[in-house]
């Protein structure tokens, strides 16, 4: 494929971002509805609309449980669907959510992560992420806001794939990148359509035509239930592979790639290896190299695709390590560590019986500070050593 | 034989459906009068509509089983809190695609005025292009008739039943046609299964209403199992509810009411009470606080009608 | 894994397809009495037509006729036929059931 123009380089916040990347795609029907702190996408979308710069339906929906119910009904009627929202409502539209990948409905949701109710808390945190983690979605989470935009194309990508059929989650840190303005690269429209113009070249997904005798949502029962099941996981599983595609075709056209999956970085000669996601990445990264420089042989893993697991290249990429350190924003509960933490373990099997430390951290808006990463490397390179660790590390509490 | 040419009833007529959509034996009870909505509103309205429902009394007929399915209308099934903002992803994107569509959301009052009652208020408020027909059988009637917010005062219900400490619900019901006309929706009527014509007539002003807006049709559809009423009385039970003025016929177009069907000389509401056992514990006063109840609805509505004109 | 299931749903989600034979309940078999209609008295009004639930009158030209596939026997044809030419029979009368 054609590499595409450079495109215009404007100085956005993480919301604005999301709202481009829908817009350029030019989904059929959009809902908004406000939310601290992605209340800005909503706005940014509408304001695009009025603007004429496309034609989206917008539905200003009057709850988020409509917003999630609206966008799967136009998507089994056979449109492209956008939506977006953060922890209380998505959580107010967990029931919508399930049917939205029961359904198997290619919609797209840009979440901007903040804390889930319980404690009150109008600030970020990944605990939105991890209660969306049974609902049949694919989840991906991204870094900063050039890779929010470039996901949530790659989103519109993967979701309508007629090999995937799935709903796709693009998650970013509430508070750090929704309100973050940063220089991103806005591709033009044409090379957006162009990056989406293979879907066209696939088979037509079944939908809603009315006055058809098709009709949607039909019970499953027992063995019919059990195949949907079946065929549900085995496109979450097919998804991880296309990621991967989507994601380095991506980059041969627009210049930019992100690993698909997870992102390797400094791993290949790397004793012990950092785990982390969303922008505490970013100051994952500045501290693995002044570590490094230091001379600990210390890597990063990115953790993008959340769901489906990324196993096989997880497995791939720890493997052979000395110790690992999972830094996680958010709390696994009923198990009292840190969620990614929970299931890096479970490949025990396939990496070995290694040192694994559970961080938890940056929780309500508390920053992972470089210090803070510092210390989870300096105990992370002890424990390959063989010295005595302590699992689970609740960093803030300690200070 | 009788003298004279034979002539069928005019209700035939507004039939634009020939063809029977269902299959001839589904799982409604006999004398359902939801039986006779569900088969009714799609010969009126015509077999080219997308219909969206959710559990309830109307999914074991509506709803598919695996590939098999009871009927060949195009439905959609969704969530009790996702009916009417599902319709409104339908009506939208056929919309954009240029599709002239009629989406008919159909559910019970236990969607429609409880757990579905804020998606029917925002796709009202917004004026979506949606009919929303609501047939109340006063109850959860398919999950073993527990009581909803539009079970009538002094109602048995499964769970608001009659003993020692209890008798029957507490509260009055909900005002449904009257709140979703308060919303501005451009078509609001009432209708019931003893007046099939006017029941028609509120289908095809639908219709023709909803290229406008939101249209809402509530229909009084009694629930032989619930409210124990004998099996060959459904339909005498719909036209008590009229002849009471428990249930009076109206429709409000663009904010303008009228009754469509005015009883001369209404009927205490006891005449209904005792066609059904629902309503047997219920002694003079408490017969007495639910007269009044159907009083000062009239009154309203009647007032709301005289201020239309 | 060796899939021995052969596939009920031909498509990835959850869609029912009319196109192919209806569903349908032998509800026949549920009444306890059956409508029987005076040819002889009835003008075929339609009115049982009309509000039998299962829409299950056969509308035979100049008059009605139900059909025992589905009816269910709940005998509102016969208390709404303002002429009172239906009468509901229980089924013991009859060998065909």
């Amino acid at each position: 494929m054609a590499k595409a123009q450079k495109g215009q380089v404007r100085v956005i916040t993480g919301n604005a971002a999301a709202a481009y990347g829908a817009m350029l795609c030019r989904p059929d029907v959009a809902t908004s509805y406000p939310i601290t702190p992605m209340s800005e996408v909503a706005e940014q979308l509408s304001a695009f609309r009025a603007d004429g710069l496309v034609d989206t339906e917008m539905v200003e929906v009057e709850g988020e449980n409509s917003a999630m119910n609206v966008v799967t009904a136009a998507s089994m009627a056979g449109g492209r669907v956008f939506t977006a929202t953060s922890s209380w409502g998505l959580v107010f539209m967990y029931d919508a959510v399930q049917q939205a990948s029961g359904f198997r409905a290619p919609v797209v949701m840009a979440i901007a992560n903040r804390e889930t109710p319980g404690i009150l808390a109008v600030s970020g945190g990944q605990q939105d992420i991890i209660s969306m983690r049974d609902t049949g979605w694919i989840q991906i989470i991204v870094e900063d806001c050039q890779e929010i935009l470039d996901s949530v194309i790659m989103a519109f990508r993967l979701a309508e794939d007629f090999d995937i059929q799935l709903p796709v989650m693009v998650n970013y840190d509430g508070f750090y990148l929704s309100y973050l303005a940063t220089a991103v690269e806005i591709p033009e429209r044409e090379d957006a359509a162009r990056f989406l113009a293979p879907l066209k070249q696939q088979p037509e997904r079944p939908k809603l035509v009315p006055g058809e005798p098709l009709s949607c949502g039909t019970h499953g029962i027992e063995m019919g239930f059990m195949e949907l099941r079946y065929k549900h996981c085995a496109a979450l599983e097919r998804a991880t592979t296309k990621l991967d595609e989507i994601d380095k075709e991506f980059g041969e056209i627009f210049g930019r790639s992100y690993g698909g999956q997870i992102e390797e970085y400094r791993t290949e000669d790397a004793e012990i290896v950092l785990v982390t996601s969303g922008s505490a990445t970013g100051t994952a990264r500045t501290v693995v190299d002044a570590k490094r420089a230091e001379g600990i042989k210390v890597g990063l893993v990115k953790l993008r695709l959340f769901r489906p697991f990324p196993r096989k290249r997880l497995a791939e990429a720890l493997k052979g390590k000395k110790a690992i350190g999972v830094i996680d924003r958010s709390v696994g509960f009923g198990w009292n560590c840190g969620p990614m933490y929970m299931e890096i373990r479970a490949l025990t099997p396939e990496i070995g019986i290694i040192p694994m430390l559970s961080y938890i951290d940056g929780l309500a808006n508390l920053d992972i500070t470089i210090p803070h990463i510092e210390r989870v490397i300096d105990e992370v390179s002890a424990a390959a050593q063989g010295k005595p660790y302590q699992e689970v590390t609740w960093i803030p509490m300690e200070e | 034989m009788v003298e004279g040419t034979k002539k069928r009833n005019k209700i035939f007529d507004y039939f634009r459906e020939k063809e029977e959509l269902y299959a001839g034996g589904v799982a409604w009870c006999p004398g359902c009068t939801l039986e006779l909505t569900a088969r009714f509103v799609p010969k009126v309205l015509g077999k080219d509509m997308v219909l969206v429902g959710c559990p309830g009394c109307s999914a074991p007929v509506f709803y598919g089983q695996n590939v098999g399915t009871w009927h060949r209308m195009t439905y959609y099934s969704c969530l009790m809190t996702g009916v009417p903002s599902s319709a409104t992803g339908l009506a939208r994107y056929y919309k954009k695609i240029g599709k002239d569509v009629t989406i008919v959301c159909f559910t019970g009052d236990g969607c429609a005025a409880d757990i579905g009652f804020q998606p029917l208020s925002g796709a009202a408020e917004r004026n979506e292009n949606i009919i929303y027909i609501c047939y109340d059988n006063e109850g959860y009637m398919n999950t073993g008739y527990q009581r909803s917010s539009t079970t009538p005062l002094g109602a048995w219900t499964s769970t608001t039943p009659v003993g020692v400490a209890g008798k029957g619900k507490p509260t009055p019901s909900k005002n449904m046609p009257l709140i979703m006309a308060m919303h501005g929706a451009v078509y609001v009527a009432t209708a019931t299964l003893s007046h099939l014509e006017d029941f028609a007539k509120k289908l095809l002003k639908a219709k023709e209403k909803k290229d406008e807006g939101f249209a809402y049709i509530h229909v009084f559809a009694p629930c032989l199992m619930g409210w124990r009423i004998e099996a060959d009385s459904s339909i005498e039970v719909c036209r008590a509810a009229v002849r009471t003025n428990y249930f009076p016929l109206w429709e409000a177009e663009n904010g303008k009411f009228r009754l469509t069907h005015e009883v001369a000389s209404p009927k205490p509401v006891t005449e209904l009470t005792k066609l059904m056992r629902k309503f047997s514990h219920l002694k003079e006063d408490g017969l007495a606080e639910l007269q009044k109840v159907a009083d000062e609805r009239y009154a309203l509505i009647k007032s709301l009608c005289d201020a239309s004109k | 894994m060796v899939i021995k299931h052969k596939f009920i749903l031909k498509t990835e989600n959850a869609w029912s397809d009319a196109s192919e034979p209806l569903l349908c309940m032998d509800t026949g078999s549920w009444r306890t009495a059956r409508p029987v209609l005076d040819k002889e008295k009835c003008n075929y009004c339609g009115l049982c037509a009309l509000y039998c639930p299962p829409q299950c009158m056969k509308d035979m030209g100049d008059y009605y006729e139900v059909d025992l596939a589905y009816c269910k026997g709940c005998g509102v044809c016969a208390k709404e036929c303002p002429r009172d030419v239906i009468s509901m029979v229980p089924e013991g009368e009859f060998t065909d059931g």
